[in-house]
């Protein structure tokens, strides 16, 4: 796809190399355990068996079991040694095997890791990062499908992003690690095999802060993770009936660059927001309040459409999993309505 | 509760409109959406939908009856609803009398407050309503193209065009244009349009009537200096040729679909025998229609006709159907006139204006492609001429650069022949005294 190896944003210019997104996250976190020693990487089969999706893949042989600790099939425990780890002044990097098992840990994330700092006035940190493997599309089902980024979004005191792209899946990873604060990183599953140009050094791809992936004046689209890559390809098709869409690769739900949404909305005065969690209380709905509630508002020619997950679990019949969460040709469509005003 | 259905607002100084015809009849059901009656009103014929699905019932308002804006013209009913007495009786006439004298257009003088009041029941976007609060322009007097009618930024664009317009082109007029079009003032009220598939409006009178096709990319403003210089009391029928003026946009395959579309409507307008005339394309047509309906016209007067030879200038056609800026379309008019400077840039803009519809310029340009292929004219109406047997009038600008005049030798002995001097492809508007003269003796 053209449009995923245009996706390049080098924040410190410099050689690049192509991987994909899974080595791009594995390049990461071998930078960061070889510049700074309080870097430890826990989760569960993360160490000989080289993690649920190979993320960690043979970093064991090189950092032994110190660093790269393989932890009990107890989401609650570990978080919570990752948590107590980070206190103390490490900088755990904490995989889960499936964003959904995250569910078993919300104690530690959002009543431990997001709170302590505010707690203990400011005394205490907790500088530990979150890898979430998340997002449908592998035929995983209810309970592996998820997209709980809205949820962790609703959480002060943590910050949460969403790479697209290999580039900014190192980048994003060592800027969550160069935190102070959790992060929560959440990886989608289908982009793990992605390729792209990614710069070989250190470098971090600022939290807060969203990318233009392609200029428009027709429609705004906001997008995040994999549903980026969809919106460039309906943008494509849409291109060649003369209507220019403006995607924007969202990257972080918490902060939200709302600086960038506005100045975009206030171009287009059309905004469609496209996201794989559930459609409603979603990250659209934010997005959407936020525009409504901002200077934008006297810009908007269109009443703001959202496309989202279904209001379902994600279903294992894989015809079922794909009509649950947006495709290509249900953004075009809406683009293309919103563009022509027929909304 | 029963859904009231009212006569909508649908143009910028509408204050009243005609319903023309009910799609649904009494104690029909009616999806919301759908067809649900038409209305005609000084200006434009349009479709009104169902305001929401149910069973028509108390039409208030028949076929031909003049209603306020806002009055209720019929309420739709659920299912087995029961049916409330009447809400109030039939329109007023008092009410539909009392807004005989038009308002000004445009509300220069309203302020924000009374805009913003109007203003509260009418669907618009944030940005829509931005614009016109800013050029302090009144939303009731902006048509809404958007769903449900709800008025888009473009909207106010293209009324704050034609504001603009009006304004340069009051200024305009001061000095004699050769050209000039009905944006500039406002059709005379005698005008009345007619039902059908194009766009047809007539003008009383005694006698029998003229009826007027213009040419390709025109419509039907373009015969104003004409009707100036005709006499007062001549009965008029414009016709706007598909996919031109206020005509709906049609798709088709040839001369020969033209000639039907306009030979379906020249059968209902005209009731009896009519003159006609046609310039260029419509002269074609015009002449098609003779030939096709012989006893239905009683004198043809064709001027720079189309079809009467293979050479046209279609660069020019193509530059004009497809312009889409008054820059890019001034040269390609300048082509039309004898005189050099008889093409200002306010008609340019006047005339970019009337063709600011991206789909109308397409679908013009589907039709120059249709009509003259590679720049030549694909129909031949000379044999048509030939069996024309209607006294036949020409009139035909020796610097004409678009149809050259030579075309005009092959008309049979009978058929008048002008050759003007100083005159290019519009004679009509570059020289309507001496056109009128001509066709008033010819009706003679």
């Amino acid at each position: 796809m053209n449009a995923q190896t245009q996706i390049t944003e080098v924040t410190s210019p410099g050689e690049t190399r192509e991987m994909s997104y899974a080595e791009a996250i594995r390049d990461a976190m071998t930078i960061a355990l070889d510049r700074d020693p309080t870097v430890i990487l826990m989760g569960e089969d993360i160490g000989t068996y080289g993690g649920a999706f190979q993320v960690t893949l043979d970093l064991i042989d090189k950092y032994g079991p110190e660093r790269i600790m393989d932890t009990p099939i107890s989401e609650l425990g570990g978080a919570g040694v990752a948590v107590g780890a980070a206190l103390t002044g490490l900088k755990p990097i904490f995989e889960f095997q499936f964003s959904d098992f995250a569910a078993l840990a919300m104690e530690q994330i959002v009543n431990q890791a997001a709170k302590l700092r505010y707690m203990l006035g400011g005394e205490a940190a907790v500088p530990v990062v979150f890898r979430m493997p998340a997002g449908s599309g592998t035929g995983a089902a209810a309970q592996h499908s998820q997209s709980f980024e809205a949820w962790f979004g609703h959480v002060p005191g943590l910050k949460v992003v969403q790479p697209s792209t290999p580039e900014d899946a190192k980048g994003l990873l060592l800027a969550a690690l160069a935190d102070p604060d959790p992060v929560i990183v959440f990886e989608h599953k289908l982009l793990y095999k992605m390729k792209g140009q990614v710069p070989t050094g250190y470098y971090t791809t600022p939290i807060g802060k969203a990318a233009i992936r392609r200029t428009g004046d027709a429609v705004t689209i906001v997008a995040s993770a994999i549903m980026v890559h969809r919106a460039l390809e309906a943008a494509t098709k849409l291109a060649a009936e003369g209507i220019e869409v403006e995607v924007i690769d969202l990257r972080s739900v918490r902060p939200i660059d709302r600086d960038t949404i506005i100045a975009s909305v206030k171009k287009t005065g059309k905004l469609l927001c496209v996201y794989e969690g559930v459609r409603t209380l979603g990250v659209g709905a934010e997005i959407s309040a936020l525009i409504a509630e901002s200077e934008a508002f006297d810009y908007l020619d269109a009443p703001i459409q959202r496309l989202g997950g279904a209001e379902a679990p994600i279903p294992y019949n894989p015809d079922l999993e794909r009509a649950a969460v947006p495709q290509v040709a249900d953004i075009e469509t809406v683009a293309r309505r919103l563009a022509k005003g027929e909304v | 509760m029963p859904v009231e259905v009212i006569m909508p607002k649908v143009d910028m100084d509408m204050a009243r409109g005609t319903l023309a015809i009910w799609h649904v009849a009494e104690g029909e059901a009616v999806k919301k959406g759908a067809a649900l009656f038409d209305i005609e009103t000084d200006k434009a014929a349009m479709e009104v939908e169902a305001p929401a699905s149910g069973i028509l019932r108390q039409i208030l308002a028949q076929p031909g009856q003049v209603i306020a804006v806002g009055s209720p013209v019929a309420y739709l009913y659920a299912e087995g609803e029961a049916v409330v007495g009447l809400p109030s009786a039939a329109p007023e006439t008092s009410e539909v009398m009392a807004v005989a004298d038009p308002a000004p257009a445009i509300a220069t003088a309203q302020t924000p407050a009374q805009v913003a009041d109007e203003a509260g029941d009418l669907r618009a976007t944030p940005v829509a309503r931005r614009l016109a609060r800013e050029a302090g322009l009144a939303l009731a007097e902006v048509l809404g193209s958007g769903p449900r009618g709800r008025i888009q930024r473009a909207d106010v664009e293209t009324a704050l065009a034609r504001r603009e317009l009006k304004a340069t082109a009051s200024q305009a007029l001061q000095s004699p244009p050769i050209l000039s079009y009905a944006t500039q003032n406002t059709p005379p009220l005698e005008w009345s349009p007619q039902p059908g598939d194009l766009h047809v409006t007539t003008r009383k009178g005694t006698g029998t009537p003229l009826a007027m096709i213009h040419g390709f990319a025109a419509d039907s403003t373009g015969w104003l200096a004409l009707e100036r210089a005709l006499p007062r009391d001549l009965p008029l029928i414009r016709i706007d040729l598909p996919s031109h003026g206020r005509s709906p946009l049609r798709r088709l395959a040839g001369f020969a679909d033209l000639a039907k579309a306009v030979v379906q409507v020249f059968d209902r307008v005209a009731e009896g025998p009519v003159h006609l005339l046609g310039h260029s394309l419509g002269g074609a047509v015009a002449l098609a229609l003779s030939d096709i309906r012989p006893r239905q016209v009683r004198t043809l007067s064709l001027l720079s006709p189309a079809g009467l030879g293979p050479e046209i200038d279609g660069a020019a056609l193509n530059g004009i159907a497809r312009a889409s800026t008054a820059d890019s379309l001034a040269p390609w008019l300048k082509r039309l006139t004898a005189r050099p400077d008889g093409i200002s840039h306010d008609f340019a803009k006047a005339a970019m204006l009337a063709r600011i519809d991206p789909d109308l310029r397409a679908a013009q340009q589907e039709l120059a492609q249709v009509l003259f292929p590679d720049g030549v004219q694909a129909f031949d109406l000379t044999a048509a001429l030939e069996r024309v047997t209607a006294p036949t009038l020409m009139v035909w600008g020796r610097d004409d650069r678009i149809l050259p005049w030579k075309q005009a030798l092959a008309a049979p002995g009978e058929v008048a022949l002008h050759l003007l001097r100083g005159v290019g492809h519009v004679p009509h508007m570059e020289d309507p005294d001496t056109v009128a003269a001509l066709i008033g003796r010819h009706l003679k």
